[in-house]
């Protein structure tokens, strides 16, 4: 189950307007990507207390959903930051390799932490809205922006299903567990792709029962989707 | 009425599912009919076939002494006449918010928003489900959202209710609650159709009963009477109700649920009596 949803059903500001909240994303975003460096980092400091304050969530718990986009963001800062040339002057701690140097490039470290601290702080921001919006006031919402029907209705359904999904995929990583499948790196290679297999499977047969229980419904080929509350 | 003459239908030409089934629904004094059956029996593609899901290989059915028609207009119009719910409540329920599911079939029919919002309200009302409306599904319990789904079909205000398997996964509050959630839409006059394995919960609710096996109609009657066959339950890997057995074995009169048992003074009395004796 995804707690993070949770939150968003409970905490101090459940009941602002959809559109103010956004608006304080949107500036948050702003200030994000705006040239003005300094801002950054104590905007980042100040949305992240301000989430922890609002959702009464713990700084652990806080901190393990960052766990999920570290990787990504990691390895774009490696990307920038490491360089190889042959000027040793231009890079920090150096290392001689076939004729050149690798290390972190001077050039490039400031603008590397520039990007870290920048989407460090949009991603802070954007957890505060997801963390503080229940999904019907973000359907509202994007109902408010004139969205397409189309895209509101696929972003509902994903996010209806995505956790019959997840509690799928646990209980057969579970089952896997258990029994020892993710014991060496061979055997958790097996146990995935067993995974995946049995997810699709299973995909495939709730598609059916689906299509049954919209026949029950009388589905017409669309769905309602509601406007804000009044 | 609902009425199938000679229905046989399979997935693949080889191998039939249901086998000359002929059956009449919906007689006088049959309010709630119960389909029994082991696994794999073919209760629910019998549902499928109800609703017009799936279409009979040969044979007819009739709803009110008329053909099935298979067009979308036909369908939609049986739709309206006989609402189903199936088993898992997970694949039933499309919305995130509970009253927007509810509200789902209207919104297909295109009703004015006004009725829409009184009919889920009523909905809401009849199924004790007021506190849930504006909460998210993914946090109900199981027997939560059973009720959601059968609330989903209720609007429809369906002559028929077909239920599928609808005390499966529930704990004994989850099945006390849907029990008496059947005998108020009883009640109210609404027929209903079900298949269980827990022959105590049909034995409790149902009026008439149809034992199907390997795809055949094996025994069909009222509750004292097919439960009564204790070799054939057990022939179909079904199991008596335990008031008939206490009534077989104990000698004991035929209670209709278990609430007429305990409130037998008279057996009280006796068995206090007796007890009293043995010491």
């Amino acid at each position: 189950m995804l707690t993070i949803d949770k939150y968003a059903y409970a905490n101090r500001i459940v009941q602002w307007s959809p559109q103010l909240k956004a608006l304080c994303w949107l500036i948050g975003m702003i200030i994000a990507f705006q040239p003005i460096m300094a801002l950054k980092p104590v905007l980042l400091v100040a949305v992240a207390w301000n989430t922890v304050y609002l959702t009464h969530v713990s700084w652990h718990q806080y901190f393990k959903w960052f766990y999920a986009l570290l990787p990504f963001l990691l390895l774009s800062i490696i990307g920038i930051v490491f360089t190889a040339g042959t000027d040793p002057q231009q890079i920090y701690a150096p290392l001689k390799l076939f004729g050149g140097y690798i290390g972190l490039s001077k050039v490039m470290l400031p603008r590397g932490i520039a990007v870290a601290v920048q989407a460090g702080t949009a991603i802070v921001c954007t957890y505060w809205f997801a963390l503080t919006t229940p999904f019907q006031q973000i359907i509202g919402f994007l109902k408010w922006t004139h969205l397409p029907n189309i895209l509101i209705e696929e972003t509902m359904l994903m996010y209806r299903f995505i956790f019959i999904f997840i509690e799928a995929f646990e209980q057969i990583y579970q089952a896997q567990k258990l029994r020892f499948g993710y014991d060496n790196l061979h055997l958790m290679v097996h146990s995935s792709g067993i995974l995946a297999k049995m997810l699709f499977e299973q995909v495939m047969v709730n598609y059916e029962q689906m299509v049954y229980a919209l026949d029950a419904k009388l589905y017409q080929g669309e769905f309602y989707v509601k406007g804000p509350e009044p | 009425m609902i009425e199938l003459q000679h229905l046989n239908f399979g997935y693949e030409p080889q191998r039939t599912i249901l086998q000359d089934i002929s059956l009449k629904l919906g007689q006088p004094g049959q309010n709630v009919i119960g389909l029994i059956g082991p696994n794999g029996s073919g209760k629910s593609t019998l549902f499928l076939n109800l609703v017009g899901i799936l279409r009979p290989t040969s044979g007819n059915i009739l709803v009110d002494d008329q053909p099935i028609d298979y067009r979308k207009k036909g369908l939609n119009a049986l739709r309206k006449k006989i609402g189903i719910v199936f088993q898992n409540s997970d694949q039933q329920i499309f919305y995130s918010i509970v009253k927007d599911d509810i509200a789902f079939a209207l919104h297909n029919l295109k009703l004015p928003q006004a009725e829409i919002d009184r009919r889920v309200d009523q909905v809401l009302t009849e199924l004790d489900i007021q506190a849930l409306a504006n909460r998210p599904i993914q946090y109900l319990s199981g027997g939560q959202k059973k009720r959601v789904a059968i609330a989903g079909i209720l609007v429809l205000r369906s002559e028929w209710l077909l239920l599928d398997e609808p005390t499966s996964g529930l704990d004994p509050d989850g099945r006390a609650r849907m029990l008496a959630l059947i005998k108020g839409l009883v009640a109210r006059g609404q027929k209903i159709i079900l298949s269980s394995h827990d022959m105590d919960f049909m034995y409790e609710i149902g009026d008439y009963f149809y034992l199907l096996n390997a795809g055949h109609i094996v025994k069909e009657g009222p509750k004292d009477q097919v439960f009564a066959d204790a070799a054939l339950l057990k022939r179909s890997q079904l199991e008596q109700p335990w008031l008939v057995q206490l009534s077989q074995r104990l000698g004991l009169p035929l209670y209709q649920n278990s609430e007429a048992l305990f409130a037998d003074q008279q057996l009280q009395q006796t068995l206090r009596a007796a007890l009293a004796k043995g010491e």
